[in-house]
């Protein structure tokens, strides 16, 4: 697979050599830095920007960008704290970006679309058919039904990060962070009419 | 404060599992769910929804994740070439004015104001001797790299030029400063000499992050506040007309602001104020 080649025009890099680096040898440590961060979050952040709609090749991109990002974040010597938060807030703020720049405003992830994409066939065979249980598409339903905000709050908390790191990401204050997770829970536990 | 018989809220029963609750909080909570089976259940309730929505998390996204061999080799490639000027391009902006809602809010306690010959009051102490004297030097007008490398909120040039700091108000909450001070080893009542001061100034998108705070002393007869201040007028200036990059003053600011001024100024001492 490969979604990304180096010449995408997609991703601008305006490469200076006015801009000075403080190492040209081979790996730098904070080259070996940010790829260990990467190699570590890098699932968590794409399955996080796919889960607003947008294709795989377009999350890639996405990853991409913030980690280069965060290699000229670190360069500046700007703060080093928390940059699992600050990785997902740049990510974040990249996908509601491309997906008004799509023109497609999806909120929620399309299952429809979801399921043209990885299963191209229209007609699901029956091991697809089976690979939802009938709770499992009432939940969904359920979770496509939700705020787009609160859905959000719930993947960022399923990606692993803490409540101070979601009302960072969202912009959202702490004290609400538990409240939209409550709320959204308490709607799905209830998506089998428990 | 409740009694130990109330039943828990679905909220503080989450924040509980989830580990977001103060260790008074944990002790009680844990205390009346010993004694209630229907905050058990409840919490049981919430831990199996949370499993489900993991797994419909993960069986609706995962299938839709490349390998990551591919994007890895590009990223060390892109790694390894000069620096892209990333930050200030327009897609980031959605960005800042996340960062701006969220995170100011909470510097917003404190009014981000800054410099300009405006000094922040300050009740600290016992100077580092190194710092004690600075005339015509810059011992102690240049903040410990390691204490305080800078900090800037991830602004873009359009949005520096056009904010508006007041210069007559600024407020770093007490505990702030003091960590500042302490951080300097200064903890003494002695701090007549020295200002809190921005190493990134907010006009240029500093923070009031303590990594972006210093004690400067203010007796300094050569590089001291006011010096600074012309300086930090002059980038400003510079940025905002496009003949340097954002993140370049910044850095310089940041890295060594008295080799700025000697570049910015084509002058190898502070010049007298105006």
């Amino acid at each position: 697979m490969s979604p990304i080649s180096p010449s995408d025009s997609t991703i601008r890099l305006a490469l200076s050599s006015a801009q000075l680096r403080q190492s040209s040898a081979a790996p730098s440590e904070l080259e070996e830095e940010i790829i260990g961060l990467f190699d570590e979050l890098r699932n968590r952040l794409l399955r996080y920007v796919l889960s607003f709609g947008l294709s795989s090749a377009d999350g890639e991109e996405i990853i991409q960008e913030a980690f280069l990002a965060l290699l000229q974040h670190m360069q500046q010597g700007r703060s080093r704290h928390n940059l699992r938060g600050w990785l997902f807030r740049v990510a974040h703020n990249l996908a509601l970006k491309r997906l008004s720049g799509n023109g497609r405003r999806r909120d929620t992830v399309d299952l429809e679309a979801m399921g043209a994409e990885v299963h191209p066939d229209p007609a699901p065979s029956p091991e697809e058919q089976l690979a939802f249980s009938q709770r499992q598409i009432r939940l969904l339903a359920v979770l496509q039904a939700l705020p787009a905000q609160d859905q959000r709050c719930l993947r960022l908390r399923a990606e692993g990060l803490r409540y101070r790191e979601i009302a960072d990401v969202l912009g959202m204050s702490l004290g609400s962070i538990a409240a939209s997770l409550a709320r959204s829970l308490a709607r799905l536990g209830r998506a089998d009419g428990r | 404060m409740r009694s130990e018989y109330a039943h828990r809220s679905d909220e503080e029963l989450l924040r509980f599992a989830d580990g977001e609750l103060s260790s008074r909080n944990v002790s009680q909570v844990n205390t009346h769910l010993a004694a209630c089976w229907d905050c058990r259940t409840r919490l049981r309730q919430l831990e199996e929804t949370i499993a489900e929505f993991v797994e419909v998390h993960h069986r609706t996204l995962d299938a839709q994740l490349p390998p990551s061999a591919g994007p890895r080799a590009l990223l060390k490639a892109r790694l390894a070439q000069p620096p892209a000027p990333v930050l200030h391009s327009p897609w980031l902006q959605p960005f800042q004015r996340a960062f701006a809602s969220g995170r100011l809010a909470y510097v917003g306690a404190m009014v981000l104001v800054v410099a300009l010959g405006t000094s922040i009051a300050h009740h600290f102490v016992s100077p580092p001797a190194s710092a004690a004297r600075g005339f015509r030097g810059t011992a102690g007008a240049v903040p410990d790299r390691r204490l305080t490398p800078g900090v800037a909120h991830p602004l873009s040039t359009s949005e520096v030029c056009t904010m508006r700091y007041s210069d007559d108000t600024h407020v770093v909450p007490a505990s702030v400063r003091q960590e500042v001070f302490q951080e300097y080893g200064m903890a003494g009542s002695q701090s007549k000499d020295y200002e809190l001061d921005y190493l990134i100034s907010p006009q240029l998108g500093g923070t009031g992050d303590i990594r972006n705070l210093w004690p400067e002393p203010s007796s300094l007869d050569g590089w001291n506040m006011r010096v600074k201040d012309a300086l930090e007028d002059r980038l400003h200036q510079l940025v905002c007309r496009d003949k340097i990059d954002l993140s370049t003053a910044q850095r310089e600011l940041a890295t060594d602001w008295i080799a700025a001024y000697k570049k910015y100024f084509h002058t190898d001492r502070p010049m007298e104020p105006l």
